[in-house]
């Protein structure tokens, strides 16, 4: 097993009822770098994102994380090797102000094995979390119930809760959907700074260009099968790709 | 007369909400609608009884046991029968209406009925308030609720094990990513909501008898009181429990106690009517927003 790849997967295959989400899929995620992940709607994205995270059993396959056989694992020991993913669907918990979301994930036992008994004040530090993210300190914004909170601040907030777990790799699903220009353009620094701390980082995204600037390398998924890998340039350039694209505008 | 109606329907509303807090406890964390509640409260008094009687054993230690026993009881019922039928509403209600109906079918069966079977009073004393005759018991009931009600907030909200039973109840995929166990906390839930019964059991049933058909009440108490609160809603079990006790206290006094049960289920239908959800139901509107 080599060390320098985070996560390794082998010819996994996710079927629902008749419907093929993922098939015979290789793939590895280096360590410290920034993969993105396209296709078409329905092209089993999220799918690879919820095997991965334990949220779905694979019909068949395998994934390793660090060398360990992670397959069946349940979803809440998963998070304990350091994988920590967002939601598409942005899953807040609606009733708690937004500060208060952050307060769960800091008494996690993930956090806790991470650094031990010490956290000081865990309101200072989730605001800390939120400010990091963009939430403006001295704002109202972080005391409301999540449920009042506008998209642009839930997507932060989603953003927030993985890093507060401290993980080796974050997963994005599609955190740029449903922000604006300006929202993606300031979000992105913030995976950058991420990046310089050493974290491993898998974005499945919509938004090409904005994606293409920051991914080291892109993978393309189309009907659950990896159909191109590369770098921005080199899978746009793939024939296949362009017929993927085309094609899903029926 | 009035003083007298406001003591104890204060009493009645703290009982209500002892009766109700452990069952909504379990449902508003792990949606489990436990119909075995009410004979676990019946199961933990015959325990507690039986120790006292049968074995000799001391008040305390044998309460204290019964109440250990019955938590442990939830427990497993959640590992051995539950987990199979995890998220299978109605399954569940069957599951847990079938254990308790057995539970309590045992107990007539096995001729436990009769006034002798009660628990004793923690103090043989009794004061005049504003008027009135209240006995220690009664003022215990409103004491010890009060105290389990600031106990309860305070683990849910400045524990971790209290924090990771929020998070489930809110939201569990959420709570997942954060490393909570699902199977576990609901475990813990079905538990405590059972131990919260034998409490109330201990606290309520020196006031009268222990008797299989006591299980059928608590239960349809509990659910009523939950139903009107907002299920899985502890402001709600507060609320409710106060409607509901002081509507039944001031029906006895002003318009006979065979208004009681009337004008109590009125007051539920109304609460109903104009909320379906209960008075601290949920919005489901926030949920579907997105
Ligand atoms: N829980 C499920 N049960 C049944 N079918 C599912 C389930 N989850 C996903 N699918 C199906 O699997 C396929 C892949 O879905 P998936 O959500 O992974 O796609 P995606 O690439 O994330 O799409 P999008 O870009 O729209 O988010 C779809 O056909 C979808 O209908
Ligand atoms: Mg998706």
């Amino acid at each position: 097993m080599s060390t320098d790849n985070i996560i390794e997967i082998h010819k996994l295959t996710k079927v629902f009822g008749g419907v093929t989400a993922v098939f015979e899929l290789d793939c590895t995620i280096k360590r410290g770098e920034l993969l993105g992940i396209i296709g078409p709607n329905g092209s089993g994205k999220t799918t690879l994102v919820n095997l991965m995270t334990g949220f779905v059993k694979p019909t068949s396959g395998k994934i390793l994380c660090n060398g360990k056989n992670i397959t069946r694992m349940a979803a809440h020991k998963i998070i304990q090797l350091g994988i920590a993913r967002t939601f598409q669907m942005v899953r807040p918990f609606y009733q708690l102000p937004a500060f208060k979301n952050m307060i769960i994930p800091l008494y996690s036992p993930r956090v806790k094995q991470m650094l031990g008994g010490r956290y000081g004040d865990r309101d200072a530090v989730a605001l800390d979390l939120l400010e990091e993210v963009g939430f403006e300190r001295d704002a109202y914004v972080a005391y409301k119930p999540a449920g009042a909170l506008p998209q642009g601040y839930l997507k932060r907030l989603e953003l927030a809760k993985a890093i507060a777990l401290q993980p080796e790799l974050i997963i994005l699903d599609e955190l740029f959907s449903g922000l604006s220009l300006a929202e993606v353009a300031s979000i992105v620094p913030i995976i950058e700074k991420l990046r310089q701390k050493g974290k491993t980082i898998v974005m499945i995204e919509h938004r090409l260009k904005e994606l293409f600037r920051i991914a080291d390398r892109i993978m393309v998924l189309n009907f659950g099968c990896k159909i191109a890998q590369g770098t921005a340039e080199e899978v746009m350039a793939s024939e296949e790709v362009k017929n993927a694209y085309l094609g899903s505008e029926r | 007369m009035f003083a007298g109606t406001l003591v104890y329907a204060i009493v009645n509303s703290f009982t209500l909400i002892l009766l109700a807090i452990g069952f909504n406890l379990t449902f508003g964390i792990s949606g489990v609608a436990n119909f075995a509640y009410g004979a676990l409260y019946v199961l933990s008094a015959y325990l507690s009884w039986m120790m006292m009687n049968l074995l000799g054993l001391p008040f305390f230690p044998s309460v204290i046991l019964s109440i250990l026993a019955t938590t442990l009881f939830g427990a497993l019922m959640y590992r051995l029968v539950l987990l199979r039928v995890r998220g299978q509403a109605l399954s569940e209600v069957i599951a847990t209406f079938g254990i308790g109906l057995s539970i309590l079918e045992l107990f007539r069966y096995l001729g436990f009925v009769g006034f002798e079977y009660t628990l004793p009073v923690f103090f043989d004393h009794s004061f005049i308030i504003a008027g009135t005759y209240i006995d220690m018991q009664r003022i215990s009931i409103v004491v010890l609720g009060f105290l389990l009600v600031v106990l309860l907030w305070l683990f849910t909200h400045h524990t971790s094990t209290g924090l990771a039973f929020r998070g489930i109840a809110q939201d569990e995929r959420t709570a997942l990513t954060f490393g909570i166990d699902s199977d576990w906390i609901a475990t813990l839930s079905v538990s405590l909501g059972a131990g919260l019964a034998a409490i109330a059991a201990t606290i309520i049933i020196p006031l009268g008898s222990i008797s299989p058909s006591e299980g059928y009440d608590v239960l349809i108490k509990a659910l009523a009181v939950c139903i009107i609160g907002g299920l899985g809603s502890t402001g709600g079990v507060i609320a409710a429990g106060f409607f509901i006790g002081f509507a039944e206290r001031f029906t006895d006094t002003y318009f006979g106690s065979h208004w009681t049960m009337i004008v109590s289920l009125i007051a539920i239908l109304i609460v109903l009517v104009i909320k379906p959800s209960g008075l601290f139901g949920q919005q489901k509107e926030l949920e579907e927003r997105i």
